[in-house]
């Protein structure tokens, strides 16, 4: 149903196509030197033909006369001239413009058929180095970072989509495993109310995070000012008895670190930074939290004693539901968005992350908030938010 | 029947297990995908239930292996996957059935019973032999129309011998298909159990023992 229509919209032309418009222009503009040409030769032949003004009148009529019919003559030559020069440069100019413009309808037909559901199809414009080839790479390279984006959203709706129904489906198997058991005491009932309770917190966190992931991909509506050591310091504090109980060791070093941006946001950075070191740490292990200001910049630094990290994996864990190998179990209460969360509020705040492989096992994270960071700038009142009392 | 249930969700992988062995299935659960493969090389399962998204070696990869090297297991896919083709990719490696996340646990007891029902030859859903006659989803059996009134066990033993139509079954296959890993080689288990089971099936006796064999009913 479609196809005919879209066929013969494209035979018909009805708009001023750039063709059209190339061809006239080229037409019009071949007219024009040539009616110019001709003016100035015929301008040139009228005045030769007034030649002689001492002449008399009976030889200035005659030669008046001869002139006229000579100037009839050479209109009909001007005019046949000028039609066939005419339908010559209309046509060459529709062949030429054709031509050219090959290559751009290529490239409208192709897009237009480029969906989320083929975007690895490609342009691939050949033909010489010009403008229009270097349109068609530039729109392939926007189809694939398109793609590339396309499929690791795929992958984060997949990977959601499990998380979340997996416990779900557990608390129903649960539930109806429990009420088809006759024998079901008291006490299995109340196992199994505890285990209800507990896929609720997890699902909670769940969705916290996920929240949180979105807010900060969102980037910051409201800049505020911070100092990077109360924030840190907040964030620890909770997270302490979980450490005491696993046994680690948490070391704090808290220097001014004054910075700007969504408090809130850099909260749950440093929290689940925390939550990361304290999780994948060993037995007796130890964290060290720092925050200073080194060139203008508030800086964050999470030193953990864990689990060897292998340098080419250390990309991979800041993936969305990705966990590092072995240590991906369940039995584990992270979510596998702890990292992404600290990615994707660092990238709204404009600052970096670098994390290297700490020597004898586990990480060393650093996170640098920029000096004048780029989104403050930006941000369409930054002198108000920052006298707004926080 | 033996069931292997591959769940890298702890409590999801527990409670199948509970659920599924009150079904009077022999169920050994394993969280990863190593292990799965670990237990299938040792143990002949009739089903194995299992999770598409696991830690290690992927859902999609045990199956494929699976599918590849114990064509006589069935496999059942759970999947959290919303969209049909996604679904429908697990059935192209070598999946027998599939199950969307979250799902009824009748329904996967139902759908477990219906593949074990696909092995080579298929069983019919009651199974009959001598005067017997066994009914493994409503759990029920009977002989010459008496109700009997059977354990676990007892019935998956006596599953075991209609579903082997005459042919010897022996203690080892016995304690491999009615008992989990959790079983001890060594043990009396299959011979207490027959035992019991004679009792209560009464008179004239239909399990025959065959000497260095196993045990049989209604074999020539």
């Amino acid at each position: 149903m479609d196809l005919p229509r879209k066929a013969t919209a494209r035979f018909h032309l009805p708009r001023r196509t750039l063709r059209l418009q190339l061809t006239l222009l080229y037409g019009g503009v071949v007219v024009v030197l040539l009616v110019a040409v001709l003016g100035i030769w015929g301008l040139l032949y009228g005045t030769s033909s007034k030649a002689a003004p001492g002449s008399p009148a009976s030889a200035v009529a005659k030669a008046q006369a001869q002139a006229a019919g000579n100037g009839h003559h050479v209109d009909i030559l001007f005019a046949l001239v000028l039609a066939v020069a005419v339908v010559l440069a209309l046509g060459l100019g529709w062949l030429i413009a054709g031509r050219l413009l090959r290559a751009l309808r290529k490239i409208t037909s192709t897009a237009r058929a480029i969906s989320a559901s083929n975007l690895h199809e490609r342009l691939n414009i050949e033909g010489p180095d010009d403008e229009l080839k270097e349109l068609g790479g530039t729109l392939d390279d926007l189809f694939a970072r398109l793609e590339a984006s396309f499929e690791s959203q795929r992958r984060f709706v997949a990977n959601a989509s499990h998380e979340l129904r997996t416990p779900l489906t557990a608390e129903r198997s649960l539930l109806q495993v429990a009420l088809a058991d006759p024998d079901a005491d008291v006490e299995a009932w109340r196992a199994t109310g505890e285990e209800l309770l507990a896929l609720g917190g997890l699902q909670e966190r769940l969705i916290d995070a996920l929240l949180t992931l979105a807010r900060s991909e969102r980037g910051i509506e409201q800049w505020h000012d911070f100092d990077l050591a109360t924030v840190a310091e907040k964030a620890v504090l909770v997270r302490r008895l979980e450490a005491d109980r696993r046994g680690i060791r948490v070391e704090t070093t808290f220097a001014a670190a004054p910075g700007a941006g969504d408090p809130g946001l850099v909260e749950s950075l440093i929290a689940n930074l925390v939550d990361n070191a304290i999780r994948h740490n060993v037995d007796n292990g130890q964290v060290d939290i720092a925050t200073a200001t080194r060139a203008g910049s508030a800086v964050l630094r999470v030193v953990n004693t864990g689990p060897v990290v292998p340098p080419e994996d250390i990309e991979r864990l800041f993936e969305p539901f990705r966990k590092a190998g072995a240590d991906r179990t369940r039995s584990n209460d992270g979510n596998g968005l702890g990292l992404s969360i600290v990615r994707a509020v660092a990238d709204a705040h404009g600052a970096t992350i670098v994390v290297e492989p700490r020597s004898g096992g586990g990480l060393r994270l650093e996170v640098a908030f920029p000096v004048s960071s780029r989104g403050k700038s930006q941000a369409p009142v930054p002198a108000l938010s920052c006298s707004r009392p926080a | 029947m033996r069931v292997l249930v591959v769940e890298d969700f702890e409590v999801l992988a527990r409670t199948i297990g509970t659920g599924l062995r009150r079904e009077g299935m022999a169920v050994d659960v394993v969280l990863d995908g190593l292990d799965a493969l670990e237990h299938l090389a040792v143990t002949r399962y009739d089903v194995v239930v299992l999770d598409r998204d696991l830690p290690g070696v992927s859902g999609d990869e045990v199956c494929r292996r699976l599918a590849a090297e114990h064509s006589e297991t069935r496999i059942l896919m759970l999947t959290a996957a919303g969209a049909v083709e996604e679904r429908v990719d697990g059935l192209g490696l070598g999946a027998d059935d599939y199950l969307p996340k979250p799902f009824d646990f009748a329904e996967l007891v139902a759908r477990i019973r219906a593949l074990a029902r696909r092995s080579t030859p298929p069983l019919a859903p009651t199974l009959a032999g001598a005067d017997l006659s066994l009914d493994p989803a409503r759990r029920t059996a009977s002989r010459a129309g008496r109700r009997l009134d059977l354990s676990p066990k007892e019935f998956g033993v006596l599953e075991c011998l209609l579903a082997a139509d005459g042919r010897v079954v022996s203690s080892e296959e016995l304690l491999e298909r009615v008992w989990d890993e959790a079983a001890d080689p060594f043990t009396t288990a299959v011979k207490t159990t027959i035992r019991r089971l004679r009792a209560k099936l009464g008179e004239p006796p239909v399990i025959e023992t065959v000497r260095e064999g196993g045990y049989r009913i209604g074999g020539a």
